[in-house]
């Protein structure tokens, strides 16, 4: 039946050359069909699984929730440092 | 014996034998059939006229009704005959160039298949053909989708036709397979709880169909009645294959993702990762697209071990610098790195909420830098504070501080008001540059040349003076770049003031990623609770995002709970269930 690829999206304002230029710059690897498509099996066991691997803890290990960042020698926190001092600075005068 | 006929034949052999696989081989709709259905399609069209009641006495004939049907048989019914009658109505009719017409022939066609697959006796034996046409129709669909005049002109002939409520083809697509999905929900086959018999088998795989169409077309939020449905009375997702339970967690994780509940996205898509395998790469790709955001919102970063599986190809470079930027509160990086994969996160409806829901921990991060430069209290039991000790700023805060006679740990709004000018002006095109030592005296932006600023701050940047003030340098041509809405700090140009981030700071307070409280007289943030962190008050007044987000989460829930056992202070507010339930995942019972 027709049925067309979707990648038609309304993009009226940004201009053809723009879009190719920009298509060429992606890496190919995030060039993909974003469908999420039907398995080829129907079935299979939890074993083929993490969640059937003895594994609960595996997924524990894929996030960090301790990522704060405790240092301010970096260009950003001298700027807003020396923007401080300037500010405090006026309000003194 | 004309094709009709012979047709018509077969499909009664096929119904007295309940053999739904072949029913469905034969009742076919798309165009890239054998010849014999177009030379049937001819033949109707010469013999059969429209209006005419001649086709559905044939059917009739072809067709009678089994009066005595044995163990194990089946036989016609009402309902199939008219489903077959329109089937070769939808043949002599059909022109596959001519889309709209097609696309009210199909819809109707699956509509009758829909009332035929019904009939609680015989209906099942239609399930094969009922999924077919219903793929061929969201097909159709899908396709027209991306067709705006085409869909502007169905749409306009079926508001003329109803003249009230106006319905997307989409939703009348979904309306049709949905109804489907209902006729086998309410299956009396088997138990919510027991292994799935008659049409029950298909709940998941309409479910999931409805699903797939309304993701392919923007139109998710309609997925909402069909959850409420399998929360009802919905058989235990655990009971189907693992390729449904997997597709239909997936939809859900993102249908949760895209209504903003992402606790419970989360807790969707981890399962459906869990339970794909590896082998299954292009899937558990498509998992972590989604889930990856929903734990960044959560205050969670993929690690380097999830960011280097196979599956993850290129996500480090799409997320690492969002990340990155969160972690140090720089909203410039920040709006950076969203841009730099804009086209990506925005094909699958990420941009806008990674870029609204994540701002709130772009101000955490950078309402605690702020504080670990400028606070002079005792920082020994917690962060690395090297740098704050020797910068002067923080000294004159503690100076101010000790003035005051207290080492109270509080965050100037002052200070923060200063420090998101400054950030403003980046976002409108300013750019720091490294003055050269000694410079004698500032120049002020307006004034100054730009190029030759630039000049100097290239020559700078060439022979790096560590101790050198940074300045900022004006935009090309002298004018603050103007600014979307979402693209300033506050809302577009608009100066950040007092009043502004004190909102913002109570902001934080309520979602519980700032623990203390804005004190408005003295114009700060007093953190609460360094004492029992040991004094460590960076660490008491900006907790874990991730556990002051699901702690923020769990007390929603309680209050909930508890508004409900008081007798609902809500309007007809349902119970809220447990804290890990995920409306439309049914579960097992006990």
């Amino acid at each position: 039946m027709a049925s067309q690829k979707k990648d038609d999206k309304p993009t009226a304002e940004t201009k053809p050359e723009a879009q190719a230029a920009e298509q060429q710059q992606k890496p190919a690897i995030l060039e993909e069909d974003d469908e999420f498509e039907d398995f080829p099996v129907e079935d299979w066991d939890q074993e083929e699984t993490e969640a059937g691997a003895g594994a609960g803890g595996a997924t524990q290990h894929l996030w960090e929730e301790s990522w704060d960042d405790d240092d301010t020698s970096d260009d950003f926190s001298t700027q807003l440092r020396e923007e401080l001092k300037k500010v405090e600075a006026a309000r003194k005068r | 014996m004309s094709l009709a006929v012979q047709f018509l034949t077969s499909i009664r052999g096929f119904v007295l034998d309940q053999n739904g696989d072949e029913l469905r081989n034969w009742l076919l709709v798309e165009n890239d059939v054998a010849n014999i259905y177009f030379d049937m399609a001819n033949e109707l069209k010469a013999s059969f006229p429209e209006n005419s009641p001649a086709l559905e006495k044939l059917v009739e004939k072809c067709l009678p009704e089994e009066d005595d049907v044995p163990e194990g048989k089946g036989s016609p019914w009402p309902g199939f005959n008219s489903f077959v009658k329109d089937y070769l109505e939808y043949w002599r009719d059909v022109d596959f160039e001519d889309l709209v017409r097609l696309h009210a022939r199909l819809s109707s066609l699956v509509l009758s298949c829909a009332n035929a697959l019904a009939n609680p006796t015989y209906g099942a034996m239609l399930l094969q053909t009922s999924m077919s046409l219903s793929e061929s129709l969201s097909k159709l669909v899908m396709g027209l989708n991306r067709q705006p005049q085409l869909l502007a002109e169905i749409e306009g002939d079926v508001a003329g036709d109803e003249g009230g409520e106006r319905k997307s083809v989409v939703e009348l697509a979904a309306d049709i397979i949905q109804k489907i999905f209902t006729s086998c929900l309410t299956d009396r086959s088997s138990t919510r709880w027991s292994q799935p018999k008659g049409k029950k088998v298909a709940v998941y795989l309409f479910a999931n169909l409805t699903l797939k169409l309304l993701f392919a077309c923007d139109k998710s939020r309609l997925a909402v009645q069909m959850f409420t449905n399998l929360s009802t009375s919905g058989p235990a997702l655990s009971l189907y294959p693992a390729s449904q339970r997997v597709t239909f967690l997936y939809y859900l994780g993102r249908f949760n993702f895209d209504t903003g509940h992402f606790p419970r996205a989360e807790m969707c898509l981890a399962e459906a990762y869990r339970q794909c395998p590896p082998a299954f790469q292009k899937h558990r790709r498509q998992i972590l697209t989604y889930w990856i955001p929903a734990n960044l919102l959560l205050g969670r970063f993929p690690s380097w071990p999830l960011l280097q599986r196979p599956e993850a190809a290129g996500f480090a470079d799409i997320f690492l610098p969002i990340c990155a930027a969160v972690r140090s509160g720089n909203f410039v990086a920040f709006h950076q790195a969203l841009d730099q994969s804009r086209d990506w996160l925005w094909d699958r409806g990420l941009y806008l909420t990674l870029l609204y829901r994540l701002k709130p921990l772009v101000w955490r991060s950078f309402t605690r830098k702020i504080f670990l430069i400028t606070w002079q209290g005792s920082a020994s039991a917690g962060g690395d504070s090297s740098g704050s000790k020797t910068n002067p700023a923080s000294a004159a805060a503690a100076a101010a501080a000790a003035a005051e006679g207290t080492k109270a740990a509080v965050l100037s709004l002052e200070d923060v008001v200063a420090c998101a000018e400054y950030v403003q002006k980046l976002l409108e095109g300013y750019t720091p540059a490294k003055a050269p030592a000694n410079h004698p005296h500032h120049h002020s932006p307006h004034k100054a040349n730009p190029l030759l600023l630039r000049a100097i701050a290239n020559n700078a940047t060439h022979s790096p003076d560590a101790r050198s003030p940074w300045q900022l340098l004006p935009p090309p041509g002298g004018q603050p770049r103007r600014l979307m809405p979402n693209e300033g700090l506050i809302f577009g140009n608009r100066r950040p003031d007092l009043e502004s981030i004190e909102a913002v700071v109570a902001g934080l307070v309520y979602q519980g990623l700032l623990n203390g409280f804005v004190a408005r007289q003295q114009k700060r943030f007093a953190v609460e609770g360094a004492k029992r962190k040991g004094g460590n008050a960076v660490a008491a007044g900006w907790p874990p995002p991730y556990e002051a987000l699901t702690e923020r989460f769990r007390e929603a829930w309680q209050e909930a709970v508890e508004a409900c056992d008081e007798g609902g202070g809500y309007d007809g507010a349902e119970p809220p269930g447990e804290l890990d339930e995920v409306p439309g995942w049914v579960k097992n019972l006990g």
